[in-house]
């Protein structure tokens, strides 16, 4: 079906549009408020940009590398070219672990490919765990959204699935009932699977780090609990070094969710003993990706980090929906994605879908000039359009008026004998269904002139036809060579010969301007607006406090890793040590107590590396409670200043997790609603 | 200032009051004004819709057409915007109409009187291509008597688009629906724009409804006097 056909449906559905309405306007306020407050968003806008560009410059040599750092931490690569390809791969992977049901975060790039068919066509069950895509799974419904997969739907239609598919016939329409069906029914889930599957939002190619950024925890269950995990990943998203993650930790979160920092972002290097998956494989999927890379103007594409902040701000998108353009990529990215990555053939439609209105690049973090991309993709579209169409037809009688005066104020006279009453033909008629025309005006502005003024000399007269540069060549196949070969030479003949080096600006804030103490103080603000607590104390009394926490939440058995000082264990309380603890083991302590890593005060977040007093990443998420233990010299103010003390840590292969108060969904009328399937309370015990 | 009128294809032939809008105003403003009558079009059309070698190519005749003006003014942001993207220095300087009292001019007030309660539509081109920022309302605020009331949501698009008007027409209607209501709400007797385009879009449902509210161009607006 053709974007406007499509459209014509969409927009006669009153709840979708009232629901669309309200939610773009959230998250778009939302948004605002939290770039607003940064004063190097320009910057880290510059910076993204760049660095994308920069790592697609050097695709082959970072692909390589991070084959290579991630076959070194004991992780397996593999290379697809196409969707079946990745699907088989799967499959295979599913069928050697011997699972007949996987658990999956949601993932762009494996609906993409289609991979839960393949694999229920593998008899194996991929159970969505994002609460937006098990709505969609159970109704066997269709994303809508990038970031709320289920913008489309209302509580109510909500509450009538999970009654249903859920057996849950009392079920209120309350986000938290909702939520928490899901928390019931995925928690079973979570705690017996084998197998995950995910995508990545980013991998860092100079340490072979995968990474995932995500609200409900559902991603951390999925990338932590099951002994083998598989991450599917389009081979645009790597960055080439960690520090590069200080601008993307920075740009997706507020561009996406519109929150300084999303609850939980994850990021792990290949498999590490006692922490985790004991098998991870990572399939690098190609997909149509090196053809959007052999257009150098689409290939901006490239850049996406599926914030989801353009379909935001669209006034088409939030009109239409996402349902309207019929791809896994909805909204003006999906306007020039979808076209690029698959055939051209089936999306014709989707470059006009735009009034090229600018909003969407405006908000991009990553500076796609997606108008840019839009109308380039439209002279592709046009230049395979036969010659007898007739609006090429019209056209090219336009461009020929325009190209000269005579036949230019001809063409004035004849519009003027037209009847402004008469019936346009088709697609002018669509114009007068809702508006009404001007009439071309008795003496146009030329013929005032002359009249007024006189007739002055004529300059030279009008420009012969310039042609156009040729456009790209189509690829060659690369046929008969094996997947890796084939994807990397197929890079390697999309960006050319002239590939230059790109050079990243850094005009961003690097180092805090703060007075000590002040972080500290921004750091206790900031935590408490994600709706944790903090406590602040002298060090001596951590004990105490952390009992009182403890007897306040009726919590009597404490998971605690071992090595956490003796200092912190509160009286009172049962301790039981993480020694490797299962799943249920985990699920019946009442909390975990732990240290961290440091913390950052401008986003409120807390990081685990896994280091001391911090055991592994299941202790900290899979009890309902977490405690956390934050010294004063452990905080820092900016993002940047964090992942350059991380960075020996990651240089490890430790695995770190970013904690951004309690886990989290909106994916109920956007509604937020604390406590999915992470920990539903955070405590901060601040000392010092 | 001697200053050469870029009129656009769009307003010769469907808004020629504009255009003298734009004389008389200059005129006034002590510029001395010529219209190169080799002009036709500046390529936009042809740009925005597949068309990219037709659409440069009477870019280029524009710039040929203007290669001796010191200055070209045009009374539309969208077409100022595509000349100045796809010309760049090979073109001559292009200023919107606004751009040069604001900017060449050095006037925030062009001494104009206005009687009426006016809302202003800051359209996505001037917004986002040109940047306009605030000079079209800075000239509209010292204009005399007029009652400038703002526009809820402004900064939303239309839903003109050029060809996207036609070919996603009923995408288009209900973009034009929300911005219609937004024009009615603040009770205004007329809507004003830098771009005849939009204001034709927004004035072809507003006659469509019979709405009482009339469309009207910065430069009609602003040339206007007692």
């Amino acid at each position: 079906m053709s974007f406007p056909k499509a459209a014509h449906v969409t927009l006669q559905d009153a709840q979708l549009r009232r629901n669309l309405a309200k939610a773009t306007g959230t998250i778009r306020s939302k948004r605002e408020a939290v770039v607003s407050e940064l004063p190097d968003w320009q910057e880290l806008r510059a910076a993204g940009s760049a660095l994308k560009d920069a790592a697609l410059a050097d695709l082959p040599a970072l692909l390589a590398t991070l084959e290579e750092r991630v076959s070194a931490a004991g992780g397996h690569v593999h290379w697809a070219r196409d969707g079946a390809e990745a699907n088989r791969i799967v499959c295979d992977v599913a069928g050697s672990a011997g699972v007949d049901e996987v658990v999956k975060v949601k993932s762009i790039a494996t609906d993409e490919i289609k991979l839960n068919e393949a694999l229920a066509d593998a008899g194996v069950r991929a159970v969505e765990t994002d609460l937006a895509e098990l709505i969609i799974q159970l109704g066997d419904d269709v994303q809508s959204h990038i970031l709320v997969p289920a913008i489309h739907k209302n509580r109510a239609e909500i509450r009538e699935l999970f009654a249903r598919e859920l057996d849950l016939p009392d079920l209120t329409d309350e986000p938290e009932a909702l939520a928490e069906a899901a928390r019931v029914h995925l928690r079973r889930k979570f705690l017996d699977a084998r197998m995950g599957v995910s995508g990545a939002n980013f991998a860092v190619a100079e340490t072979g780090t995968v990474c995932v950024f995500e609200s409900e925890g559902n991603g951390r269950m999925c990338t932590t609990l099951p002994e083998v995990l598989v991450t599917v990943m389009g081979i645009e998203k790597l960055v080439p070094s960690w520090r590069d993650m200080e601008v993307f930790l920075q740009l997706l979160p507020r561009s996406s969710t519109g929150e300084r920092m999303n609850p939980y972002t994850s990021f792990w290097t290949g498999v590490r003993e006692g922490d985790g998956p004991r098998e991870f494989h990572l399939v690098l999927l190609d997909n149509g990706r090196t053809d959007v890379l052999a257009d150098e103007v689409g290939r901006q594409a490239l850049r996406c980090i599926r914030c989801s902040a353009c379909l935001n701000v669209c006034p088409v998108y939030s009109r239409v929906g996402g349902h309207a353009y019929e791809s896994v990529y909805p909204g003006p990215i999906g306007a020039i994605l979808t076209p690029q990555l698959h055939r051209l053939e089936e999306a014709r439609s989707l470059p006009f879908a735009s009034s090229l209105c600018g909003a969407c690049y405006e908000v991009c973090p990553v500076k796609i000039d997606i108008p840019r991309v839009l109308v380039h993709l439209r002279g592709r579209v046009v230049e395979t359009d036969p010659a007898w169409k007739p609006e090429k037809l019209a056209m090219r009688a336009l461009y020929a008026a325009f190209a000269s005066r005579p036949r230019y104020e001809q063409a004035q006279r004849l519009a003027r004998r037209g009847s402004p009453l008469a019936k346009l033909p088709w697609p002018l008629s669509g114009w007068k269904s809702t508006r009404d025309l001007p009439v071309p005006a008795r003496e146009t502005f030329r013929e005032w002139w002359v009249r007024e003024r006189g007739d002055q000399p004529r300059r030279p007269a009008a420009a012969p036809f310039d042609p156009a540069p040729i456009g790209p060549e189509p690829m060659e196949d690369a046929d008969g060579a094996d997947a890796r070969t084939a994807v990397l030479d197929r890079v390697r003949a999309a960006l050319g010969t002239g590939a230059a080096a790109v050079a990243v600006p850094r005009g961003y804030r690097r180092r805090s301007e703060r007075r000590p103490g002040e972080a500290l103080e921004l750091f206790a603000e900031r935590v408490a607006e994600y709706r944790a607590t903090v406590h602040r104390t002298a060090g001596r009394e951590v004990g105490r406090l952390v009992a009182e926490l403890c007897s306040e939440r009726g919590a009597r058995r404490l998971g605690v890793p071992s090595g956490l000082p003796a200092e912190w264990r509160p009286a009172g309380t049962e301790i039981v040590e993480d020694d490797g603890l299962g799943p249920h083991d985990l699920d019946a302590l009442d909390g975990a107590l732990t240290g961290c890593a440091l913390a950052i005060a401008e986003t409120g977040v807390i990081v685990l590396d896994g280091g001391h007093a911090q055991g592994r990443r299941a202790l900290t998420l899979v009890p309902d409670l977490h405690l956390c233990v934050v010294r004063a010299e452990q905080v820092v103010e900016l993002v940047p200043e964090a992942v350059e003390r991380l960075e020996p840590a990651i240089r490890a292969g430790r695995p770190l997790t970013f904690v951004a108060g309690p886990s989290a969904t909106s994916d109920i009328e956007l509604n937020r609603v604390e406590g999915v399937h992470g920990p539903r309370t955070l405590r901060v015990v601040l000392v010092g | 200032m001697r200053v050469s009128l870029f009129v656009t294809c769009f307003n010769d032939t469907l808004f020629p009051q504009t255009g003298q809008a734009v004389v008389s105003l200059l005129e006034r403003l002590g510029c001395e004004v010529e219209f190169p009558l080799e002009q036709t079009c500046c390529g936009q059309m042809h740009m925005n819709s597949g068309h990219p070698r037709e659409g440069l190519a009477l870019a280029r005749r524009f710039a040929r057409v203007f290669a001796d003006a010191d200055a070209v003014v045009t009374p539309s942001a969208s077409c100022a915007g595509m000349l100045r993207k796809h010309l760049g220095e090979e073109g001559p300087p292009v200023y919107e109409l606004s751009e040069l009292i604001v900017d060449r001019l050095g006037l925030d007030d062009v001494g104009a009187y206005f009687p009426h309660r006016v809302t202003f539509h800051p359209t996505c081109h001037s917004l986002r291509e040109l940047e306009l920022g605030d000079r079209p309302r800075r000239l509209l605020s010292a204009v005399r008597g007029i009652e400038l009331v703002d526009l809820p949501q402004s900064d939303e698009c239309c839903g003109f688009g050029g060809t996207f008007a036609v070919k996603n027409a009923e995408v288009s209607s209900a973009m034009l629906a929300d911005k219609v209501r937004a024009v009615l709400d603040t009770g205004a007797e007329v809507v004003c724009a830098a771009d005849n385009s939009c204001l034709m879009h927004i004035g072809g449902a507003l006659s469509r409804q019979r709405a009482g509210v009339r469309t009207v161009h910065l430069a009609e607006v602003l040339a206007s006097t007692r």
